[in-house]
């Protein structure tokens, strides 16, 4: 019997090594181990050995078993492991084909400009305002400081629907309806369009974008202005920029203030975009009138507060080397994909 | 404003370069926009003398000259010049000189005769001919025969080209500063310098008053207008050309001579800032002068010879027949200085600037003078004027002063008084500026301080608050000095509201489905709503807001709708051959509803996301999916899309509004194609008209977690014959009505027409999914509802069951 048990192991063994693929293996493996398997044979014969000898000869049958299982996982996982090789050579594919992908359209220009600015000013606590681009004149004009006869009301200058209603010429009248109708503290900025009469040229549009920020609670003064937009330079125009006042003239603020900042494109060393200045206007600025907070209803003596806005254009075309404005109007997508 | 550093030198020790005085002007407030270094682009350019001229062999039009240049050097020059002869003096280009623009002069051979030289206009010197009226403009300029002393002398300082010309940009609220004598003031400031006030004589002038001078009277019936008007006299008048020194002075800040007396009017405007004006008094009729309003349709020939319309708005300068001026803007014809000339009245007067303004443009002169007074000047500097104009006629020896003055002054000058509140100011600045500092400032900028009362000069009118003295402290102190702080207040939250949110979400979208942004104008014409099909009495006519003074017959409208702007961007990039083509733009749209402009409210504006596509592979389908996708991102669930034949701009068969609620949050569909026509596109365009307001109103208030249920759906597909105009949206409809609640989903998934079914027909399958959320649903259950279901489509579809 033992012999028997033994050569059964010899010729399985054998065949197990010489099984060339999966399929043959699981044939031997039925052969010896399965229902009907020479191996499972001999241990349902076992009724008809001596008692004695049962226990000697089942564990011998059971350690075959065993060992001939494990050479079978073995050569299983070998031949597993062989298919996985096989579909790695055969599955190669050639990466750089053209993609299945969704073209991305794409941001205008000057959207991104004043995403960007609401990002910046939104982290340091202001509201993103708004009003109407048909205004009163009242809110565009006379409540900004700037009387009836103001050469700024010029028809040369801005569009009229009748004498009393504009097409907003800046975007400060959005202040003077914010101050108007809510208490301080405010800190907001109004992006939007803007209306002059100029001539459509390289440079000029009779539409183009402004951003606006108002700042008015107790003690606000000018360094705050000068620090905050300093925040503002470097964060929208890296961290290298400075930024300098420089004293100008503005109707609605006074002190009134324009600021430079170094050429975000030489770094201030002169430049074409600077030309050779070193130095970029950036935005008039100064502190709100105290005649402005007296029309918009705010007690100047109790409450102080800056004003800034500039042009959207004027900061994209320089950002991005944009050289002629209408560019931006034409909505070509050839340029439009660029951004 | 122009001015040379030589002229503002009398007013204050300059030792520093220009450019750093440029820098240092810019600082305090007077921007420099250039500075001009007269002559600068001269070069070796000579003063010559013509010892001969001989014909030239070759040529007709050409001479061959031999030119003194001094230094015992004798030059053969070729030229075509007509104007010369022998013993001219005249400016040489040599070999290897450079003049204006970049033009180098070098020895060759004109028509084979050597020319060692040029012979130069003014023109080829880069000067104005104006400023020479004695030259002409095609020909050599001729000197001075007593230049023929400084042969070989460099041009540029025979002729005075050697200053250094800055040009400030001078904000409205400082006219003091289109001054000499201003200007003068903020360098001595600003350099830390005194002040050297060269016209202090004129202050300590004591011109007694008359009411009337060598027979002339003056009357203001406006004083609102004219706040004050000062005439003196000049006798025994010599009208001829002005002296070179003063020549010199007025070319620096860009004005030419005239004659003595105008150049004197010019030359007081320019050093004090106040306009003057002089005429001859026996053009004066009844030698009475009123300032007064313009009567109706009265007109009058200015000096440069136009004629001007004049209206009972403007103020005029008349005699007691007829005006003579236009006040502060230019005189008239009828009273100009002559050459014949014996007594000249110089008027020295202030008038309200909004006027001025007004006045210029609406007879369309904006002089020298009136963007002055539209400033807003001093009447008290109109005094000093008048007297230093008077001084110099008789320093030049253009005539001789009449003791006296008419001096009409009833609107005085108010004087400002302004608490000097330290504490304020620096908290306003966010300085440390002590008291004394800023007095300092203000003295030397001739503000008296007493008793911590600051009153600014007569100069300076812009001074009213104390915001206003803050600046001037400010200025000085220096505005680079002013420290970087962070506003230290409450903290507000800020962000972005709803509509911005909802915005923001739906662009980026937009974006990421292959949808490009573009940015366009608010503008529109009739034109351009007809090219879109809209015409006659329609509502976006009727309700456009009209621009009273368009820029042009392009841009007459704020446009009522945003789809003519659109098919205009879809056109342009048709027209650039660009393919697949996918826009959108947030912008607004302005409608005058319920006549709100004629009752002096504002237009309703709207914010309106549209879409424009052209594209082989996009249909209505694929926007009607990028239109829902965006409503579903705003957070609407509930639409209600219905077929719309009416709007114009669409194609009618292919067009929907879609209804939240009462509202039409959106039209989308297919160009009507005389559109595409018009606009010269060949493919189909989408369109689509978001209201962003409207979405924001409907969009989701909150959300809130529903609990996966646990209990299995019921599956039932039913399929149908019916006619071909039924929309499937009806069949969605009766099966949502009769399911109610336990509907999880009806998906259509066949839609077919075939012969058999016959002509007309179509066959539609859709798969109903039913669920509960707390319990499973029988069988029993859904086939009663599928009953119903199936009862009502054959009742109000006409529908077949097929089985």
């Amino acid at each position: 019997m033992k012999e028997q048990i033994a050569q059964i192991k010899e010729r399985a063994l054998n065949e197990i090594e010489s099984a060339t693929n999966a399929k043959i293996l699981d044939e031997v493996r039925v052969k010896y181990l399965g229902k009907k398997g020479e191996l499972t044979l001999i241990l349902r014969g076992m009724g008809s050995l001596a008692p004695e000898e049962r226990p000697i000869i089942g564990s011998l049958v059971n350690e075959v078993r065993d060992e001939l299982e494990n050479k079978i996982e073995e050569r299983e996982t070998y031949f597993e492991n062989l298919e996985i090789e096989r579909k790695l050579v055969e599955e190669n594919i050639d990466v750089t084909m053209p993609s299945k992908r969704n073209n991305l359209g794409s941001v205008h220009p000057i959207t991104q400009i004043i995403n960007d600015v609401k990002e910046i000013f939104i982290g340091m606590g202001y509201e993103i305002a708004d009003g109407p681009e048909v205004e009163l004149a009242t809110y565009n004009f006379d409540k900004l400081n700037t009387p009836p006869d103001h050469p700024a009301r010029d028809v040369q200058d801005t569009f009229y629907i009748t004498e009393d209603i504009v097409l907003r010429s800046q975007t400060s009248p959005v202040q003077a309806r914010v101050m108007e109708s809510k208490k301080p503290p405010i800190k907001i900025i109004c992006p939007g369009a803007v209306y002059r009469s100029d001539s459509v040229d390289a440079t000029h549009s009779p539409v183009f974008h402004q951003i606006e920020g108002l700042v008015i609670d107790k003690n606000i003064s000018m360094a705050d202005l000068k620090g905050t937009l300093e925040m503002f330079a470097k964060k929208c125009l890296g961290e290298k920029t400075q930024i300098r006042f420089r004293p100008h003239h503005f109707p609605f603020t006074e002190p009134s203030a324009e600021a430079d900042v170094s050429c975000f494109v030489c770094g201030g060393k002169g430049c074409r975009v600077c030309k050779g200045e070193g130095w970029i206007e950036l935005l008039g600025c100064g502190m709100v009138h105290p005649n402005v907070l007296r029309y918009c209803g705010i007690d100047p003596e109790e409450y102080t507060g800056f004003a800034f806005g500039f042009g959207v254009e004027r900061i994209a075309m320089a950002k991005f080397g944009i050289d002629d404005m209408r560019l931006l109007y034409e909505n070509d997508v050839r340029f439009l994909k660029q951004f | 404003m122009k001015a040379s550093i030589e002229w503002l030198n009398e007013y204050a020790d300059i030792q520093i370069e220009p450019k750093k005085l440029g820098d240092i002007l810019t600082m305090t407030g007077s921007k420099v926009e250039t500075i001009e270094q007269q002559g600068g682009d001269i070069q070796n350019v000579v003063v010559g003398k013509i010892l001969e001229i001989k014909p030239h062999i070759n040529s007709d039009h050409l001479v061959v000259t031999k030119v003194d240049v001094g230094n015992k050097e004798i030059l053969q020059i070729v030229t075509g010049a007509k104007n010369i002869k022998e013993g001219d003096v005249v400016p040489i280009a040599k070999d290897g000189s450079k003049l204006p623009g970049g033009v180098e002069i070098k020895t060759g051979k004109l028509r084979g005769i050597d020319s060692c030289g040029m012979m130069c206009s003014v023109g080829e010197l880069g000067l104005d001919i104006h400023s020479y009226p004695d030259q002409i403009e095609d020909g050599i300029m001729i000197l001075k025969p007593e230049l023929e002393k400084n042969l070989g002398e460099d041009i540029r300082k025979v002729l005075g080209l050697n200053q250094t010309i800055f040009d400030f940009e001078i904000t409205p609220n400082r006219p003091d500063c289109l001054s000499i004598e201003g200007l003068g003031r903020e360098v001595a400031v600003s350099l830390d310098v005194p002040f050297k006030n060269p016209r202090k004589n004129i202050e300590e002038m004591n011109v007694p008053d008359k009411k009337d001078l060598e027979g002339l009277t003056v009357e203001i019936t406006a004083p609102d207008l004219c706040y004050r008007y000062i005439a003196r006299i000049v006798k025994n008048v010599k009208i001829g050309p002005s002296p070179d020194w003063m020549v010199k002075r007025l070319n620096s800040c860009g004005v030419r001579a005239i004659n003595n007396i105008v150049d004197i009017t010019n030359y007081v405007m320019l050093e004090m800032g106040q306009p003057m004006h002089a005429f001859d008094i026996n053009s004066i009729e009844g030698k009475h002068i009123t300032v007064r309003r313009a009567k109706k349709d009265e007109k009058i020939i200015t000096l440069d010879d136009q004629e001007r319309n004049l209206n009972e708005n403007m103020l005029v300068i008349a005699d007691s027949k007829k005006p003579v001026a236009i006040a502060g803007v230019m005189g008239g014809q009828n009273s100009e200085i002559e050459s014949s000339t014996q007594t000249v009245v110089f008027e020295s007067a202030v008038f309200y600037g909004g006027s001025i303004r007004k006045t210029a443009k609406a007879v369309g002169l904006r002089t020298e003078a009136s963007s002055r007074y539209e400033k807003g000047l001093s009447p008290e500097n109109a005094l000093r004027a008048v007297n230093r104009a008077v001084e110099l006629a008789e320093e030049i020896g253009a005539g001789k002063a009449v003791d006296g003055k008419i001096d009409v002054y009833p609107t005085k000058q108010k004087v400002s008084k302004i608490p000097l509140q330290v504490e304020k100011i620096n908290l306003l600045l966010g300085t440390n500026i002590s008291k004394q500092e800023m007095i300092n400032t203000l003295q030397k900028l001739e503000m008296k301080v007493e008793n911590d009362i600051i009153t600014p000069p007569y100069f300076r009118q812009d001074v009213e608050q104390v915001a206003d003295v803050a600046e001037e402290v400010l200025r000085f102190y220096g505005y680079d000095k002013l420290g970087t702080t962070l506003i230290n207040a409450e903290t507000t939250l800020g962000g972005k509201n709803k509509e911005q949110k909802i915005t923001d979400i739906i662009s980026q979208f937009l974006v990421n489905s292959g949808l490009s942004e573009i940015c366009t104008y608010g503008f529109l014409s009739e034109k351009d709503l007809a090219k879109c099909n809209i015409t006659g009495d329609n509502e976006y006519i009727k309700e456009a807001v009209k621009i009273q003074n368009p820029l042009s017959e392009d841009y007459t409208l704020m446009k009522p709708t945003s789809v003519p702007t659109m098919m205009q961007m879809l056109a342009n990039n048709n027209n650039y051959k660009n393919k697949e083509v996918k826009l959108f733009d947030i912008s607004r749209i302005y409608q005058n509803k319920e006549n709100a402009i004629e009752n002096g409210k504002l237009p309703q504006e709207s914010n309106i996301l549209t879409i424009g596509i052209y594209s082989e592979k996009e249909d209505f389908y694929t926007l009607k999916g990028l239109v829902e996708n965006i409503l579903e991102l705003a957070g609407i669930s509930k639409i209600d899309v219905r077929k719309e034949v009416n709007n114009k701009m669409y194609h009618p068969g292919r067009c929907a509004n879609i209804n939240v609620g009462k509202d039409i949050i959106a039209t989308i569909g297919e160009a009507n194609p005389l559109l595409t026509k018009n606009y010269g596109i060949s493919q189909r365009v989408l369109l689509a008209e978001i209201n962003i307001d409207k979405i924001t109103k409907y969009g989701r208030k909150s959300q809130k977690y529903v609990p996966i249920t646990k209990f299995p759906a019921v599956e039932r597909d039913i399929s149908m014959v019916l006619d071909e105009n039924i929309e499937v949206g009806e069949i969605e409809k009766i099966i949502q009505k009769k399911a109610k609640k336990i509907l999880e989903d009806a998906r259509l998934f066949d839609i077919y027409r075939s012969e058999k079914l016959g002509k007309g027909k179509k066959s539609v399958a859709y798969s109903l999914k039913f669920r509960m959320q707390d319990r499973t649903l029988t069988d029993e259950e859904v086939n009663d509802i599928m009953k119903q279901i199936i009862a009502e489509l054959e009742k109000n579809l006409g529908a077949e069951l097929r089985k």
